[in-house]
C-alpha cells in the first residue's frame, strides 16, 4: 500500500499485508492494464466487494418497505403469522 | 481438521427419516442406518426462525433475542421487525471453523440474508427478497451460479387452492438447488458445507393430510398423496449424486430444525382472550379472519393480546410500557401467573383435555435479550396452531385462518452422524438437545483430526 501522506496528523493510508507470492502473483496479472500498481488493484477491488456488502449490513434492517410487505404476506401464507 | 457436509432438512421428523413412513429413500436411508441417530429435541420456540442459528450457534433464542420471524418493539401492537443475518450477534460454527483456519460453504441457512463475508462462500436463505438482491458471498459467486442455473430460486408462492402448482414449482427449486449444490462440492475448496433445504418443510406443510393417513382429515388423492414420497425421492436421488461428489472421509450429518405433525385445527387465541375478558374489543368485525390493530382494541379494559402462528405470544398491556397500559409493574405476576393458569386450562371445543404449555421467556432461557414476548404459549402440545386473527365465533377454527392447512410443527428432529472412518458409533444416541449441536459438531471437526 502506498506510503502516507499526512493530513491533520492523521494517515490517509495504512498498510495491509498480504503474502508476497500473491503480491508477484497481482503485479504480473495487471501489468500492461490500467492499474499503476498493486497498491491501486486491491484498493480498487476491495471497494468493489465492500460496497456490495456494506448497506445491508448497516441497516438494522435490510429489506426495503415494499421487500418488507411481501415478506409479512410470504409469512402469513406460510403459516408463521 | 475432519471435513463436514450438512444435508438440513427443514421440519424432516424422525417418523420419515427413521421410521420411512411412507417414504422409499434408499440412499439416505442407508446413511441413516449407518450413521449415529439422535432424536433432536428443538428449541423453545420450535420454529425455522429461531431453531437453525440455535443449532449452528449453540445460543438459546433467548441469548440470540430471536423469538421467531417477526417482532415488536414494546408499544406496539403488531409487528415492527423481521429477523435478519444482522441480528446474530453470537458466533456461528462457519465463524469457528473459519478462525481456526477451515474453509466454509453455506447454503440456505436461515437467517443468512444479507450475507456476510465468510472465508469460503454463502448463498443466503428463503427469507432473500429476490435473486436481484445481493445474495452470495463472493459477490462473483452470484453470476457464477446464474450462468449455469438461471435465477436463484429462493422460496415458493403458496397458494392454497393450487396445490399442483404449488407441487411443480417446489419441486423445480429443490432440483435446482440439489445442482447448485452438487456444483459447488465439487468445485469448491471447503472443510465444512452446510445445505438446508427448506423445500421439505414446504412439501409437509401443504401435502401432509394427503400422506399422514393419522391425519384428521387425510384424504387420499390419487396425485396428492404421491406428493410428499416423490419429493422424498428427489432429495434421496440428489443426495445420491452429491454423495458420489463427496470427498470419501467427509462426516456427512443429516439434521433438521424442528418435526411435523398433522395440524387438530386453529385456536383463535384473541377470541378466548375476549371470551375470558383479557381483552376488549370496541365493536366485533365484520368479517372473520381480521387482523388484530391498535385502533380495534379498546385498551381502557384490556390486559392482555396475543399473536399467532405455529406458537402464541401473549404481551400485557403493561403501564409504563405500552402507550395505553392498565397493568401496574407491581400487579405484573399475578396477571401472569392467572393467565398461563387460564390458558393452561383451556380445553378442546368438545370438552377435549389439551396439554397446552405455557412459558415464560425468563423461566427458560439463561438469558433474555431483544424483544420477548410475556408469554408464549402451545396449545395441545402444538397440535392447535394459534390464529392472531379476530371477528371469529368460536376460538376453535377446523382449519387455519390463512396459509396451508395441513401440518403443525413438532419437538422432535433428526441428528444423525455418519463418519466413514468410524470414529463415531452408529446406533441410536437417545436425545440430542439443538443447543448442544454447535459444540458437538466443533469438537467432531477440530478435535478429531
Amino acid at each position: 500500500m502506498p506510503e502516507g501522506g499526512k493530513k491533520g496528523g492523521r494517515s490517509r493510508y495504512t498498510t495491509v499485508s498480504i503474502p508476497v507470492t500473491l503480491y508477484n502473483r497481482i503485479k504480473k496479472l495487471i501489468e500492461g492494464t490500467g492499474f499503476a500498481n498493486v497498491s491501486q488493484f486491491v484498493t480498487y477491488v476491495l471497494r468493489e466487494v465492500v460496497v456490495e456488502y456494506e448497506r445491508a449490513r448497516e441497516a438494522e434492517e435490510p429489506f426495503t418497505e415494499e421487500e418488507k410487505e411481501k415478506i409479512i404476506e410470504k409469512l402469513r401464507r406460510l403459516g408463521y403469522i | 481438521m475432519r471435513k463436514v457436509f450438512v444435508l438440513g432438512l427443514d421440519s424432516a421428523p424422525p417418523k420419515t427419516l427413521y421410521e420411512r413412513y411412507g417414504v422409499d429413500i434408499p440412499v439416505l436411508g442407508s446413511l441413516i442406518d449407518d450413521s449415529r441417530r439422535w432424536l433432536m429435541r428443538t428449541c423453545h420456540p420450535p420454529i425455522t426462525i429461531p431453531a437453525w442459528l440455535v443449532m449452528f450457534t449453540g445460543k438459546t433464542p433467548g441469548e440470540l433475542g430471536i423469538y421467531g420471524f417477526r417482532h415488536r418493539k414494546p408499544g406496539d401492537v403488531g409487528h415492527t421487525y423481521i429477523i435478519n443475518s444482522n441480528f446474530i450477534k453470537h458466533q456461528t460454527l462457519w465463524d469457528t471453523i473459519s478462525r481456526a483456519g477451515g474453509r466454509v460453504g453455506i447454503f440456505g441457512v436461515p437467517p443468512t440474508y444479507p450475507p456476510r463475508p465468510v472465508r469460503g462462500f454463502m448463498i443466503t436463505d428463503f427469507m432473500t427478497p429476490g435473486p436481484e438482491n445481493q445474495y452470495a458471498f463472493p459477490p462473483w459467486l452470484k453470476h457464477e451460479l446464474e450462468s449455469r442455473f438461471g435465477p436463484l430460486i429462493f422460496d415458493v408462492k403458496f397458494r392454497r387452492h393450487d396445490k399442483e402448482r404449488v407441487r411443480d414449482e417446489l419441486f423445480q427449486m429443490t432440483r435446482q438447488h440439489l445442482k447448485i449444490i452438487e456444483y459447488l462440492v465439487k468445485r469448491k475448496a471447503w472443510d465444512l458445507f452446510i445445505y438446508v433445504e427448506i423445500g421439505i418443510d414446504r412439501i409437509h406443510h401443504a401435502f401432509w393430510k394427503y400422506f399422514d393417513v393419522s391425519h384428521p382429515r387425510y384424504e387420499e388423492n390419487k396425485e396428492l398423496s404421491r406428493v410428499i414420497p416423490d419429493y422424498y425421492k428427489l432429495i434421496d436421488e440428489g443426495f445420491k449424486r452429491i454423495r458420489k461428489a463427496l470427498p470419501k472421509d467427509t462426516i456427512i450429518v443429516v439434521a433438521s430444525d424442528h418435526g411435523v405433525k398433522s395440524m387438530a385445527g386453529a385456536f383463535a387465541v384473541n377470541e378466548w382472550l375476549i371470551k375470558e375478558g383479557y381483552l376488549k374489543l370496541k365493536e366485533k368485525p365484520k368479517k372473520p379472519g381480521t387482523d388484530l390493530t391498535r385502533e380495534m382494541i379498546d385498551w381502557d379494559s384490556t390486559i392482555a393480546w396475543g399473536w399467532g402462528g405455529y406458537y402464541s405470544r401473549i404481551f400485557i398491556n403493561l403501564k409504563g410500557r405500552e402507550p395505553k397500559g392498565i397493568v401496574g409493574k407491581e400487579e405484573f405476576d399475578d396477571v401472569i401467573t392467572q393467565l398461563s393458569n387460564d390458558l393452561r386450562r383451556v380445553k378442546g371445543d368438545n370438552g377435549a383435555l389439551w396439554r397446552n404449555i405455557v412459558l415464560r421467556p425468563e423461566e427458560i432461557y439463561p438469558e433474555v435479550r431483544g424483544d420477548p414476548p410475556d408469554l408464549m404459549a402451545y396449545f395441545d402440545d402444538l397440535s392447535w396452531r394459534a390464529a392472531g386473527t379476530v371477528g371469529w365465533d368460536t376460538p376453535f377454527l377446523p382449519e387455519n385462518d390463512r396459509g396451508p392447512d395441513d401440518a403443525v410443527h413438532d419437538w422432535h428432529g433428526v441428528f444423525t452422524v455418519y463418519d466413514p472412518e468410524g470414529t463415531v458409533s452408529r446406533g441410536m444416541g437417545g436425545e440430542m438437545p439443538i443447543e448442544r449441536i454447535a459444540d458437538y459438531l466443533r469438537e467432531l471437526m477440530l478435535s478429531k483430526s
